[in-house]
């Protein structure tokens, strides 16, 4: 329980509408398969369409699947799929990043303009691409989206190992005469990979409307697998007859997208008292603009 | 001193990269200094002058331009890789900061523990010895241990730094300032322990700092050092009391007296003028530009170190009338305050 507190402490700093938010995502997307009431693939033709019921809490779509366990199966696929995205992204993007903020010199600088060639092109069209390239799939989109997230966090990666680097607690360690080996893994490693997964959370909102924008378009996600994204282009040509069923995807991926949002915010902006209002966030926005008019008149 | 040096600096330059294209700050500029065993030397100087980056430049934090560091006769530029790591382990740093040369997630225990692993400490059981040893040694409760670093006070932060540099055995020691970042209370704890520390273990130490009262109390030779070179080299008595560079004589000068009544009469100008740019040193002299003494000659040519007694060498063409007390760079202004 002791070892608890300071966890506790930590996340009762953040915002709590988006804490329960993305709490309440990650609790359904890991246990979805035993929270989902009925199968979410099962049709039933003379089901179609219904509105809520005792049976169907959500009612059921066009094809009569039940609704309300296909958002819940969907929230695991979107888990799963921006979790291996961002797990991807980030090995490549702490490796390539450390290395360069390792090394310096040409490879710093080989890497980096990497790195500045897949930032100048946007996210989607290089997934696109390699979705062109490949075909679609599951594994595709996750690799494609990968491959498109990992400068971003090579980026960042690469400016904290630069800044644990200089720290005389690293050089303390050259003095002692630690080998390269033991000041990559056992000190630089650890801090960036530290300090980098907490911009992971910022990133998991822009993420998961990837995956959603792709399986949108067809090219991610296939059905029959719910994904929120998927349902959302089902249900579209039924929208004058039945809104719902393209409402709650949109409701549920757009409540996912803003809590990890906000969530990401309020840590890179360290520390918004809770509960989030809308005023505090306000000034706690106006105070960081600040900072850079500061700046800027010095 | 017969024996043989332990640490010899021999005309080594530190020059780096300046912001002006083609352009270099010669922070280190043909220095050559000696370390016998078992004593402190003092190395002291303005702010900007150097004295860090030789320090930095000795242990290989910075790389020499030229010249060349001797630890007991090895000379360790012409090692690479694991060799180098493995002799130059016996030169340690003490950094000023205590704050930052200590990893924040490792405790006191996993921070000396890795010091021991790195020099080659294989059993665990050894290694837990050491560590209680050395946490004895620099008057740390063996409770602290289990503490993470950032729990700690600074001057703990200083003992366990300099607990963790003792932990590979070093010849040599360099201290960059090793107590201006403590309180002042803490200060003298910290520096008696250090010098009670290098008495028993033999250590030779290169003392940097800028406190010229603490270096002449701890070191037996001092080094004065203006805009990346040694102007001045004596022992501790000998320049305290009869400085024979401008330049050290305006520094010794300028430290304020505890005694209100000298401290009133005291003379001479405190020092003019700023550092000049060391990546454009000026000509001849590097202190002339602000030495009360200089002469057209000043700017010729850079004035060959004399030696005044043995063992004092001065880098200026007055020296011998500076040494004689013929001269003296502090009456041309007399103090104008009350």
């Amino acid at each position: 329980m002791n070892m608890l507190n300071p966890i506790f402490a930590r996340l009762n700093k953040m915002p709590r509408a988006a804490l329960i938010t993305i709490g309440l995502f990650v609790a359904l997307g890991t246990f979805a398969p035993w929270l989902a009431p009925q199968d979410p693939s099962t049709q039933s033709l003379l089901d179609a369409g219904l509105g809520p019921s005792a049976a169907h809490w959500l009612g059921t779509d066009h094809l009569g699947r039940d609704t309300f366990s296909r958002l819940i199966i969907a929230a695991n696929t979107s888990l799963v799929s921006v979790g291996s995205v961002l797990g991807v992204a980030m090995t490549i993007g702490i490796l390539l990043g450390t290395i360069a903020g390792y090394h310096r010199g040409w490879v710093d600088d080989l890497l980096m303009r990497v790195v500045d060639v897949g930032l100048s092109i946007p996210s989607l069209i290089i997934s696109l691409a390699v979705i062109g390239i490949v075909g679609p799939g599951y594994w595709t989109m996750v690799l494609a989206l990968a491959l498109a997230w990992w400068p971003m966090s090579g980026r960042i990666s690469r400016a904290v190992a630069v800044s644990i680097m200089s720290k005389p607690h690293i050089e303390a360690l050259r003095v002692l005469g630690a080998s390269p080996w033991r000041i990559y893994f056992g000190h630089l490693l650890p801090g960036t990979i530290g300090a980098v997964m907490v911009y992971a959370t910022a990133d998991a909102g822009t993420a998961a409307l990837a995956v959603a924008t792709l399986s949108f378009l067809g090219l991610g996600i296939q059905p029959p697998t719910p994904e929120w994204g998927q349902m959302l282009v089902d249900a579209l040509p039924y929208l004058e007859s039945d809104p719902r069923q393209v409402l709650l995807p949109g409701l549920a991926l757009t409540a996912a997208v803003i809590g990890f949002n906000t969530l990401g915010e309020s840590i890179a902006l360290n520390r918004i008292p809770k509960p989030l209002t809308r005023r505090m966030l306000a000034i706690r926005r106006a105070e960081v603009a600040s900072w850079g008019k500061e700046n800027s008149d010095a | 001193m017969t024996q043989a040096p332990v640490l010899k600096v021999e005309d080594l330059q530190t020059r780096f990269k300046s912001v002006q294209r083609g352009k270099f700050v010669h922070a280190v500029d043909d220095v050559s200094i000696e370390l016998y065993p078992g004593e402190i030397v003092g190395l002291v100087g303005e702010s900007g002058c150097g004295k860090s980056t030789l320090g930095r430049t000795i242990v290989g934090l910075e790389k020499a331009s030229s010249g060349r560091v001797l630890l007991d006769g090895v000379d360790l530029s012409a090692l690479s890789g694991a060799a180098l790591r493995d002799s130059r382990r016996a030169l340690q740093y003490v950094f000023q900061d205590p704050y930052s040369s200590l990893n924040d997630r490792q405790t006191v225990g996993e921070a000396i523990d890795e010091a021991l692993v790195i020099a080659g400490t294989r059993s665990p059981e050894e290694r837990d010895r050491r560590t209680k040893e050395l946490l004895d040694q620099v008057g740390l409760a063996s409770a602290v241990r289990d503490r993470h670093t950032r729990e700690l006070s600074g001057g703990q932060r200083q003992r366990v730094a300099i607990a963790r540099s003792l932990a590979v055995n070093p010849r040599v020691l360099i201290c960059d300032e090793p107590v201006s970042a403590l309180d002042l209370s803490i200060r003298a704890q910290v520096m008696n322990l250090f010098l009670r520390l290098q008495k028993d273990l033999g250590v030779a130490c290169l003392f940097i700092a800028h406190d010229l009262a603490l270096v002449r109390q701890a070191a037996s030779r001092v080094y004065v050092m203006y805009l990346g070179r040694i102007v001045e080299h004596g022992s501790s008595k000998e320049l305290y009391d009869r400085p024979s560079h401008p330049y050290s004589q305006m520094l010794l000068a300028s430290a304020p007296e505890v005694d209100p009544r000298i401290e009133k009469h005291r003379r001479g100008p405190l020092m003019i003028g700023e550092v000049p740019s060391p990546t454009n040193p000026p000509s001849g002299c590097r202190f002339r530009t602000r030495c009360p003494l200089a002469v057209d000659d000043c700017a010729k040519a850079l004035p060959p170190s004399r030696v005044l007694s043995p063992g004092h060498t001065a880098a200026c063409t007055f020296a011998a009338d500076l040494h004689r007390g013929n001269r003296t760079a502090l009456v041309q202004q007399e103090m104008s305050a009350p």
